[in-house]
């Protein structure tokens, strides 16, 4: 039997070896002779698939494969997507793993993502050394962008490869937190974060502009995997106003708010852009902010959601997937860029980093127009949006 | 590890033997190649000693990045040899001491965060790596002890649950560790950044150049494997070693004989931890940041994956669990790849399989045959049914054998993946013919769904194999490939 | 004095969860002294199945049966469906394992709890699933109660304390009022012996799973009726079931009851009066604490190693 097993091992063994040739994977890592515009060219998106925070890869995933399928055709592009998981479980270790096995692959000319602001860190100096650009359409920690003297000593975690289409924390926080002083105002404010990076930040930039103007702000802590937040709502005061919500699942958003009201409390839930889900969260009088109205309100983008849809039947637009869409846009747009200026070519990978910051786009899936700031690799007059949920369970723009 | 039979170069004859006991030198010849030229060179091989074994896979793993310049390649190597040293703590613990120690990789972290705090800005501590290193791994073996000391009133079951909660104790606290009484030791969710590179003979090892994983961390990293590994071989031939294999076998016994059972357990767990805690500054110094989250439930059951599939209680069988385990799991997030493989350890297991019986190659026959006529039957009933994406090469080929369409009703994956489940389990309870004949639609469902459910999501899928592996582990080989073989005398 | 009624009726809705599926844990440690891992994925698929068969009756908005009959044919699906799970896991993961090492069934219940996530994510996904119980006649079940005091206890909370004590009843009744739990509870006490007296120890033990996980498919139902359900809870939910199984006493139904109680107070009082961060670490303190001074727990029988 051992024998048999050695026999196996060694079988085994030569599949790896072939396995590994079939998969083509490019060796050379010296600065490429060129990828030719006429073939194909690859994009690879970085995003938890599975794992705790899986839904959002999966969503992100679908819109970026349907901006693949529709926008690069039309450029007169042949794109391949490839996934990379990168679990929050997981932690940085696979995101570096996952940067280089993308940075080996010479087809491989632009990035989008990382999704999560842990595996954005651990990954954006591998690729900046390898001069690829990556656009994030949610890692909102502000400090890859901008220096923020909270975390880390002030200094900058982000390189001048990383780019995002939605606005970090810096602006989200202090958006929320004016709306609740000045529209709302509120006296008392609880304010919860999950232990992990993105709540951590966007919990911790709201307390400080709230004290800022005096309110009172008491603190509540629960972890990534709380279900149940009957505890913590007995901890809410009886006279708080609102409860400041940063979760990334919407359906979190509304067990806590069913339950503010199964114990008679009269604070409100205020939600982050992770909360934004009208099919999960639906409690009326509560609030969410986004960083885009709803897009399934605009004519414009009618026509792309009828189309993602179709693609993905019994699926609700969600918030985390038009940025993911206009991610993809913003790199095919600059590969194209690229190409041209290059003559069908695409001599080295910071060819395609040195167009991405002149991207504009006019018929931006969010709205409006869309540049890069001069300032930064954030959008240009990045804004949020607050809603306020009515009886019929729709959003309305408030703020 | 190997059997210390007396050369059985020949099969006991007839009547019994003096000296000899019949049971056991049966026993070793069924283990024995017949005669052959295989035979003779399996015993040429079986006098190479051990370190030449260990010098000859050192070489050819250092030859690693001289042939292989993708950094991915490289990277891969790396973490393949993180895993390796894993593997060979994790040994101590469960294959030597025989204590289920279901909070190992706590230990990991616990290096790797150790390491983080003395050599980073964190605090403003930069000790020179010469110095770090062994203080990691200090700490590591006194974290070890501390958790081992439960171990000594409780038994297998109560210290695996033990354990587990000390795991999740660990995560609790390297998570909330960020507002400690007021400090932030921890740094929370956020780990800790920004963490030094080593510092080795006067220079810092360098991670990636132009974005490509540099050599350096590789070397060192296999140096350090070879001193784990050749210290703990030698720990293991020593007393300590036979001490715990006894206590292994017998605990009862042992401690009749006079053992300090208590104090070998404590051992065992110091050791495990000691080497997870070096390996841990690794993994810290090249990732230049830990967070909590890593160090957690799936690596466990990975890193235990490679422990019993090599064989729990061998040094070169858990070396190679982890050379077999952990390419296979990247190589398994790629749909082209996984396809590859898929098919090679269908074909490969029939070929092993059949050579033992006539039949089972029929069987393979049978299902080639099988597959190509429910693929033209699909096709001639509806051509959307198999005209799913083709890619080129090897799986447009093997398109012409699989039911592939184009778009894949919803009901249709978990009714099949459940479908084959029960398949599988319904073969493993027939017998003789019956058995082999539902092989056949088995093999082609599982293949089915494979290509259609599998593929398109590698991210479950890769665990999905990891749990197989375990599970079936356990119930056809316990020991592993190069374990031994243990005969419970009831 | 508000926060601490909300607080105990919070306790006694989570403790009679936990309570559930630490009786899944005693029961089949009773038996096969096997802790099965497997245990709180087994807890997780029940919640999934009723969800589908809630979106099957048409869903909390439009339900085609009245509410009772909802809750009831949920509950009843979900508990079937993982009793049938439960007989399949043993039968193929445990069985063959029934004379090894102590070891090895234990291995093998990790890889099987690892395989059930995987696979249900796999085909499922990873978005959770809510039971929208909200929805259901306006939210009377979370808007209507009894009141205690200044507090008003909903009738979601009472309908889970009661269908969890019903359930435990109900079991306390099989084990100890009927021959088949005679059987159990002999093979508990001495499996050789058991057989030699003639108890067929195959079914009895297939008994027993079928008991331990109906009651996990409930408690899954239970706690999806008022919280989204992922593929990942069963982890954590397992491992709390568990600590709740040991702080009463692992082998001891009344014990699992108590532990889980336990437990449910520990964990509520901990994040109300003490910090949320830290009640995990609160209990888990509590458990090793047990583990190391008696590891018997309340109720169990300290471990007679006969030599």
């Amino acid at each position: 039997m051992k024998k048999a097993i050695g026999l196996a091992l060694a079988v085994l063994a030569a599949t790896v070896v072939a396995a590994s040739a079939q998969g083509g994977q490019q060796v050379s890592t010296q600065a490429a002779a060129g990828v030719s515009c006429s073939g194909t060219l690859k994009i690879a998106f970085l995003t938890p698939l599975t794992g705790g925070a899986g839904f959002l890869g999966n969503e992100q995933g679908s819109w970026a494969k349907y901006a693949v399928k529709t926008l690069a055709p039309a450029m007169g592009l042949k794109v391949q997507l490839v996934m990379g998981d990168t679990p929050v479980e997981q932690g940085a270790a696979v995101a570096q793993t996952l940067a280089q096995k993308y940075v080996g692959d010479k087809k491989v000319v632009g990035i989008i993502g990382p999704s999560t602001s842990g595996a954005a860190v651990a990954a954006t100096q591998t690729f900046f050394q390898a001069g690829l650009a990556h656009i994030s359409p949610s890692a909102t920690k502000t400090d890859l962008t901008k220096s923020d003297p909270s975390t880390n000593g002030g200094k900058l975690e982000g390189t001048p490869a990383f780019f995002r289409d939605v606005p970090g924390d810096y602006i989200q926080g202090p958006t929320d937190a004016r709306f609740m002083i000045n529209t709302l105002h509120v006296k008392k404010v609880v304010i919860m974060d999950f232990q992990e990076p993105y709540s951590t930040g966007l919990a911790s930039a709201v307390d400080r502009t709230l004290k800022a103007a005096g309110v009172a702000t008491s603190r509540l802590s629960a972890s990534n995997t709380t279900t149940d937040y009957s505890a913590f709502v007995t901890k809410v005061p009886s006279d708080a106003d609102i409860v400041f919500f940063p979760t990334q699942k919407p359906g979190d958003a509304q067990t806590f708010a069913q339950q503010l009201l199964e114990q008679g409390k009269k604070a409100k839930v205020f939600g982050g852009d992770g909360s934004n889900d009208s099919s999960q969260f639906k409690v009326p009088g509560s609030y969410v902010s986004n960083f885009a109205p709803d897009i399934t309100g605009f004519k414009a983008d009618a026509k792309i959601i009828a189309g993602w849809k179709k693609d993905n039947p019994g699926k609700a637009v969600g918030s985390f997937g038009p940025p993911s869409y206009g991610a993809v846009q913003i790199m095919l747009t600059a590969i194209k860029k690229a190409c041209v200026a290059d003559h069908g070519v695409i001599k080295a990978r910071h060819d395609v980093l040195r167009q991405m910051k002149k991207v504009k786009i006019s018929n931006w899936i969010l709205g409006g127009k869309f540049a890069f700031s001069t300032k930064s690799n954030d959008p240009l007059n990045a804004k949020f949006y607050i809603f306020q949920i009515q009886s019929n369970g729709s959003y309305k723009l408030v703020g | 590890m190997t059997d210390s039979t007396p050369h059985s170069s020949h099969t006991p004859a007839t009547g019994p033997a003096v000296g000899q006991d019949e049971w056991v030198a049966r026993h070793a010849a069924r283990g024995l190649l017949p005669e052959g030229p295989l035979r003779r060179v399996e015993e040429r091989l079986r006098v190479v000693p051990w370190w030449a074994w260990l010098v000859l896979f050192l070489a050819t793993m250092s030859l690693l990045p001289v042939v292989e310049s993708s950094g991915y390649v490289r990277r891969v190597g790396f973490d393949t040899v993180l895993y390796m040293l894993l593997a060979l703590g994790l040994n101590i613990v469960v294959g030597w001491g025989g204590l289920l120690d279901l909070g190992y990789v706590a230990f990991y972290g616990i290096g790797a965060y150790a390491y983080a705090i003395l050599d980073s800005d964190k605090f403003g501590i930069h000790l020179p790596t010469i110095v770090a290193v062994p203080l990691v791994v200090v700490i590591g073996a006194v974290a070890g002890f501390l958790v081992g000391l439960p171990s000594r009133r409780l038994t297998g079951d109560y210290l695996a649950i033990v354990t587990l909660f000390f795991l999740q104790l660990f995560q609790t606290v390297m998570t909330n560790g960020d507002s400690a009484f007021g400090h932030n030791l921890t740094g929370g969710p956020n780990g800790i950044l920004n963490i030094d590179p080593l510092h080795l003979f006067g220079h810092d090892l360098t991670v990636q150049h132009q974005g490509v994983f540099a050599v350096s961390y590789f070397y060192v990293a296999l140096a350090f494997f070879a001193v784990v590994y050749v210290a703990l071989k030698f720990v293991n031939a020593s007393r300590t070693g036979r001490a715990w294999r006894s206590l292994r076998e017998d605990p009862l016994a042992a401690e009749a004989m006079g053992m300090p059972v208590n104090w070998l357990k404590l051992l065992s767990f110091s050791f495990g931890a000691a080497v997870a805690a070096l390996t841990g500054t690794l993994f810290a110094s090249l990732n230049v940041s830990v967070f909590p989250l890593t160090f957690y439930f799936v690596l466990l059951i990975t890193v235990y994956t490679m422990v019993i599939l090599g064989g729990s209680g061998s040094q070169p069988g858990v070396v190679a669990g982890a050379l077999i385990i952990s390419p296979l799991l990247e190589m398994l997030r790629d749909p082209g790849k996984s396809r590859v493989i898929f098919f090679a350890v269908l074909v490969g297991g029939i070929a092993v399989a059949a050579r033992r019986s006539r039949a089972l190659g029929i069987t393979a026959a049978a299902t080639l045959a099988f597959g190509f006529a429910a693929h033209e039957i699909a096709r001639a009933i509806d051509s959307s049914w198999v005209s799913g994406e083709r890619g080129g090469g090897f799986a447009g080929f093997v398109d012409h054998w699989v039911i592939h369409p184009a778009q894949l009703a919803s009901w249709i994956p978990p009714v099949s993946y459940v479908g084959l489940i029960a398949a599988t389990l319904g073969v493993t309870l027939l017998h003789g013919h019956r058995r082999l004949v539902a092989l056949v639609p088995t093999l082609y469902l599982a293949a089915f769904v494979w290509e259609n459910v599998m593929l398109s999501k590698p991210e479950p899928a890769r665990y999905i194999v990891l749990g197989m592996i375990l599970i079936a582990l356990m119930i056809l080989r316990p020991s592993g490939l190069l374990g031994e073989r243990r005969v419970e005398i009831v | 004095m508000d926060q601490f009624t909300q607080l105990t009726v919070d306790a006694l809705t989570l403790g009679s969860v936990y309570a559930l599926i630490a009786l899944g844990y005693t029961l089949v440690y009773g038996v096969l002294k096997l802790l099965n891992f497997a245990h709180g994925d087994v807890f997780m698929v029940g919640s999934f199945i009723g969800f589908g068969v809630l979106q099957e009756l048409g869903g909390t908005s439009n339900p085609v049966v009245p509410v009772w009959a909802l809750l009831v044919i949920v509950t009843f699906a979900a508990m079937a469906g993982c009793a049938a799970l439960g007989v399949v896991i043993e039968r193929f993961a445990y069985r063959p394992l029934r004379d090894a090492p102590r070891i090895a069934p234990l291995i093998s219940a990790l890889g099987v709890s690892f395989f059930l996530s995987n696979s249900m994510q796999l085909l499922f996904g990873a978005d959770p699933r809510n039971y929208n119980t909200f929805d259901l006649s306006n939210g009377a079940l979370y808007l209507k109660g009894f009141d205690i005091g200044n507090v008003r206890v909903p009738l979601l909370r009472i309908i889970t304390i009661v269908s969890a004590f019903v359930l435990m009843i109900f079991l306390w009744f099989l084990v100890n009022r009927t021959r088949t739990g005679k059987a159990m509870r002999a093979t508990s006490f001495d499996r050789e012996a058991a057989a030699m007296m003639g108890i067929n120890i195959d079914r009895v033990i297939v008994f027993t799973f079928v008991l331990g996980s109906a009651l996990a498919g409930a408690a899954g139902v239970l706690f999806a009726l008022r919280v989204p359900t992922t593929v990942s809870i069963g982890f954590v939910s397992g491992l709390k079931g568990f600590t709740a199984a040991v702080i009463g006493g692992i082998g001891s139904i009344p014990g699992a009851m108590a532990g889980g109680l336990i437990l449910g107070f520990a964990e509520s009082y901990t994040q109300g009066y003490v910090s949320t961060k830290w009640s995990d670490l609160v209990v888990f303190t509590i458990l090793i604490a047990f583990m190391i001074f008696r590891p018997q727990g309340l109720l169990g029988r300290a471990d007679i190693r006969k030599v």
